[in-house]
């Protein structure tokens, strides 16, 4: 090894990246887009759900049923049709998401004791809508039906469940806590393996691979002077969003700088590997993207990045295992927002160092396999 | 004019001879759309279940162990381990092992026998924010279930009537999608971002490509006229996609079970319009980018995260801020997401999608208009 | 950068010694295939030291591969290379600092400069600071790139690359230079004038391995082989080559002929 073939590659590497300015813009910008679009975006809360209200009963009781669906904050009575059949073509041209229907007769069959049926309608063809209203309509039904029995003046005094139901980390639920500490993760993987997989496959296609295997530069000083600039680039672009992440969007940090640092720095082999042996095995520059972007997709998807973990089928969760970016992101979110421990986290940190040693050690046997066969 | 079709057709073989002479890259489009889909559509839910969740019981009395079964026997929790303490649900939140905790204090039972109100804790990990609403949503539902049932088993004790009071009793009813599967309203959407994949990427490469190879000096002296040549380049692709396109509504319809309610013509003239915004996308992408590199990454940011994100697709845009919204009507993936769904789901037809055919007419006019010119001004 | 007299490592490592130890290039048996294909089916060759050597055959017959075996980027299947008396499957890094290689892209780095260029090479041979002022001047006048040092090389015409290729390739002063197809896809008089730069690295003692399949280069070569079909069909000087093949034969004819004749005859 010697250290100035090292720094002449790594020169030489940077001095290419300078003249492609178009490129390192681009690869500023990426993080700044992404942190806009998956902040505002991923992280939305499903909140007033255009709502219409077809109230048939008009009493006292319709008129604080429709009170507690405005004041919830989650609906957003848009129209008051007069029937039930006006209610169709409302939903049919998406002009609301949810109906409530409270019939004739409702607050009647209240006062006579019977039960009451309040008819919810939702669009079921945007599911993440239509499990998020049903689940805030029956809540306030519910409520409602606690409540009325206060107001009409009767004892409530008797047993039941005081249930204090606390969220003890990222206790406002704010999806952005959980979103930022992931893109730090998934950023490392979406650029990196992006243009690593460019790096060997375009010097091979210009010829300059065989003449560097003419000098004395050996395999492993190839790799280092060929890896450092893009990890680089990639710790830039990960700190913007870390600053960005905690200056503007306010996410706080509550864990341990180091285990954060191992634990991306255990990912970023993962994807430097990742990038290089498919830059080893794609024959042409175009191949090797195509080939990225064919394993960057489920990558994201199955790492509970965008989608819990917790929401996939049974079958299909033993299959997030095999995703390192899961690991990452269980190590930034638990370190980000639980103040998560190296003891705490040593499964992942194991299982993402042997994804390092498993990936990153290939790469750098078949870059030299690639260049002696 | 026959002239012209000749020389288009040798175009359209000469891209036709690009593709197969690379079996991977062949094999890559055309499986491509077949692999995601079956991931997304298997992996993508919002049906949470099975929440990690440990148990805290300090009471040790029948009424505790009844009340905590009700965790046990629910789908929607799955108890991974028991503890003495509050600090040991922490823990295991910290170390990723659970994310709910239930905790029975001492003199639960009591409480409850003496006619009083029985505490309890539910703990929520919310570094998952998704799942930790769904379970702040059941457990509360599950605690005022619970507390009704005591209260009733308590007044049938007393020999007193509770139900006089009568309820409110909310009926569900779930349109279009009504055993609300996310599969369902998830396909149609999914096509519309996996044909501006592979479309526009391939396009914004291909004609780096011939740039770096030197050929596009070679046909930009050629008589080809430079309308012919984009039509040339166009077509194959278009073929491809269509190819995609039928691919994913067989799988759809067959495998998924989506119903198709709509008019499959008025469907395939949305995905022949889209398809021509995203080749002219990529074709504009393509003859700016002065490197594959860039091309790349510029196809990543352009094409892959507005469709991912700002579509409609999974995320509702409704529920964005109105800056982005704005944003995402620039970009033709919406359009076609609304197409797509409102054909499959709804079985809607032109009266109801005609301005989004227009937005998508005028987006793909446009487009291709722009790489026309680019493309003459940079072959120069 | 000590040069190592063959001498000195002989015996040490080598697990067989070079049968010729004071020859710029000697191969015994060597074969290489992929899988069923047979690129290079047992050569014997031997260059002297000094000695401009042209390496002749049709496209596909197996010069790259064997000046890949030479250079220690691909290993043998089967036999032995000897380069300046070391083993190179052995030792190819020590054979590496003392051979100069350049192929038939001119791999030079597109966006980086020329001066950028001779830089890079300088550093990785480890030279140092005077002996690359000096090594930089002398191919900057070689070349005739005096003055356009801060110019891609992107944006060079076809003669000039192949020039800047030529110096980037003996920057750190090699004993034996092996050129393959240097001048592929250049104008006559560009070749004519690469090859009096040849010319004058034979002349400071440089051993040229150069590969062709312009006749009228092979006539500048002191001795030639040719290769067909991964065998070795004839070996001499140019004159030698001639006078075998009848009265008043050229090159153009002997390449030819020999050619058809080992396809009636494999």
């Amino acid at each position: 090894m010697s250290g100035r073939r090292i720094r002449t590659l790594i020169w030489k590497e940077f001095t290419q990246l300078r003249r492609d300015p178009l490129l390192l813009r681009l690869l500023m910008i990426m993080p700044i887009v992404q942190l806009i679009l998956f902040g505002y975006v991923v992280a939305a809360d499903v909140r007033n759900l255009a709502t219409a209200v077809v109230d048939l009963d008009r009493t006292a009781t319709s008129r604080e049923l429709v009170d507690a669906f405005r004041g919830s904050g989650y609906f957003t009575i848009v129209e008051n049709p007069t029937s039930e059949t006006a209610l169709q073509p409302l939903l049919d041209t998406g002009v609301v998401k949810v109906g409530v229907v409270i019939p004739e007769g409702t607050q009647d069959r209240l006062l006579s004791g019977q039960v009451a049926d309040i008819g919810i309608v939702v669009d079921g063809s945007d599911s993440q809508v239509s499990s998020v209203a049903s689940g805030y309509a029956t809540q306030i039904v519910a409520r409602e039906n606690l409540d009325r029995p206060a107001r009409l003046g009767v004892s409530t005094v008797g047993p039941g469940i005081d249930a204090r139901v606390r969220v003890v980390f990222n206790p406002t639920l704010d999806p952005i806590n959980s979103m930022i500490p992931g893109l730090i993760a998934a950023i490392l993987l979406i650029s990196l393996s992006a243009i690593m997989s460019q790096a060997v496959v375009k010097e091979r296609e210009s010829g300059t691979l065989e003449q560097l295997f003419v000098t004395p530069i050996r395999p492993p000083e190839y790799i280092i002077g060929k890896v450092t600039p893009y990890a680089v680039l990639a710790i830039a672009q990960m700190t913007i969003i870390a600053a960005v992440g905690m200056l503007w969007f306010r996410v706080p940090f509550y864990g341990d700088v180091w285990v954060v640092g191992l634990g991306l720095g255990l990912f970023l082999l993962v994807c430097i590997g990742q990038g290089l042996l498919v830059s080893l095995m794609a024959r042409t520059r175009a191949q090797a993207i195509q080939t990225t972007l064919f394993l960057m997709l489920p990558m994201i998807v199955l790492s509970g990045f965008i989608f819990p973990i917790a929401s996939m089928p049974a079958v299909i969760q033993p299959l997030t295992y095999l995703i390192p970016l899961r690991y990452a992101l269980d190590v930034l979110r638990a370190s980000f927002i639980k103040g998560s421990g190296l003891a705490d986290l040593a499964l992942p940190l194991l299982a993402l160092a042997g994804f390092a040693v498993v990936i990153f050690g290939s790469a750098v046997l078949a870059t030299r396999r690639r260049i002696t066969e | 004019m026959s002239g012209s079709l000749d020389r288009i057709g040798a175009v359209v073989v000469k891209e036709f001879r690009h593709l197969f002479r690379d079996p991977r890259a062949i094999g890559i489009v055309l499986l491509m759309p077949v692999f995601q889909l079956l991931v997304f559509a298997y992996a993508i839910s919002f049906d949470v279940t099975h929440l990690p969740t440990i148990l805290v019981d300090n009471d040790h009395t029948p009424a505790s162990r009844e009340y905590l079964r009700q965790y046990s026997g629910s789908t929607l929790f799955e108890v991974v381990g028991y503890s003495d303490t509050q600090a040991g649900v922490i823990d295991a939140f910290q170390a990723n092992r659970a994310q709910v905790g239930v905790i029975v204090p001492a003199g639960f039972g009591r409480q409850l026998a003496s006619g009083a109100e029985g505490e309890v804790a539910v703990l929520i990990d919310g570094s998952e924010p998704t799942s930790a609403k769904v379970a702040q949503a059941y457990t509360t539902g599950l605690n005022l279930a619970a507390g009704q049932e005591v209260a009733l088993a308590w007044a049938d004790r007393q020999g007193a009537s509770v139900s006089g009071l009568g309820g409110l009793e909310p009926r569900l009813r779930t349109w279009y999608n009504p055993e609300r599967r996310s599969a369902i309203f998830l396909i149609p959407g999914l096509m519309v971002v996996i044909i501006a994949i592979v479309t526009v990427q391939q396009t914004a490469v291909s004609l780096v490509r011939e740039r770096d190879l030197g050929t596009a000096e070679q046909l930009a002296v050629s008589p080809l006229r430079r309308i012919e040549l984009m039509l040339g380049k166009l077509l194959p692709w278009t073929g491809l996609a269509f190819v995609d396109v039928a691919a994913i509504v067989v799988l759809a319809v067959w495998l998924f079970g989506v119903p198709l309610r709509g008019d499959l013509a008025v469907l395939g003239a949305g995905a022949a319009l889209f398809v021509f915004c995203c080749l002219g996308m990529g074709l504009v992408i393509s003859a700016v980018a002065p490197s594959m590199e860039v091309a790349n990454i510029a196809s990543l940011l352009l094409a892959f995260l507005p469709t991912f994100l700002l579509s409609g697709f999974v995320f509702p845009l409704d529920q964005i801020p109105a800056v982005l919204q704005w944003i995402s009507a620039l970009f033709p993936a919406r359009y076609m997401v609304a197409i797509s769904r409102g054909v499959f789901l709804k079985g809607s037809g032109w009266d109801e999608l005609w301005p989004q055919f227009a937005a998508l007419a005028a987006y793909a006019a446009l487009a291709l208009a722009a790489a026309s010119v680019l493309y003459s001004r940079r072959s120069r | 950068m000590a040069r190592r007299h063959p001498a000195e490592s002989r015996g040490r490592h080598g697990r067989a010694e070079s049968p010729v130890p004071d020859a710029a290039v000697c191969v015994r048996g060597l074969v290489k295939t992929f899988g069923d294909f047979t690129a290079v089916g047992g050569i014997d060759v031997d260059v002297p030291r000094g000695q401009v050597f042209g390496f002749l055959g049709p496209n596909g017959s197996g010069k790259t591969t064997t000046i890949r075996m030479l250079t220690g980027s691909v290993a043998p299947t089967a036999g032995h290379a000897w380069v300046l008396g070391e083993e190179v499957t052995a030792h190819p890094e020590r054979v590496r600092s003392r051979i100069g290689y350049m192929s038939q892209k001119f791999s030079l780095f597109e966006d980086l400069t020329v001066a950028e260029n001779l830089r890079f090479y300088a550093s990785i041979h480890g030279l140092e600071r005077e002996v690359f002022e000096q090594r930089r001047a002398w191919i900057l006048r070689m070349a005739g790139l005096e003055g356009r040092e801060d110019e891609l090389t992107r944006n060079l015409s076809v003669g000039w690359r192949q020039r800047l290729a030529l110096g980037t390739a003996t920057i750190h002063s090699p004993e034996l230079l092996f050129l393959d197809e240097p001048t592929s896809g250049v104008d006559p008089v560009a070749r004519r004038r690469f090859w009096d730069l040849l010319y004058e690295l034979a002349e400071q003692g440089i051993t040229l391995f150069v590969t062709t399949h312009y006749m009228d280069e092979a006539t500048h070569c002191n001795r030639l082989a040719f290769i067909n079909a991964g065998t070795l069909i004839a070996l001499g000087t140019p004159t030698e080559l001639r006078d075998s093949f009848g009265p008043g034969a050229t090159l153009e004819d002997v390449f030819v002929g020999l050619e058809e004749q080992s396809r009636r005859e494999p």
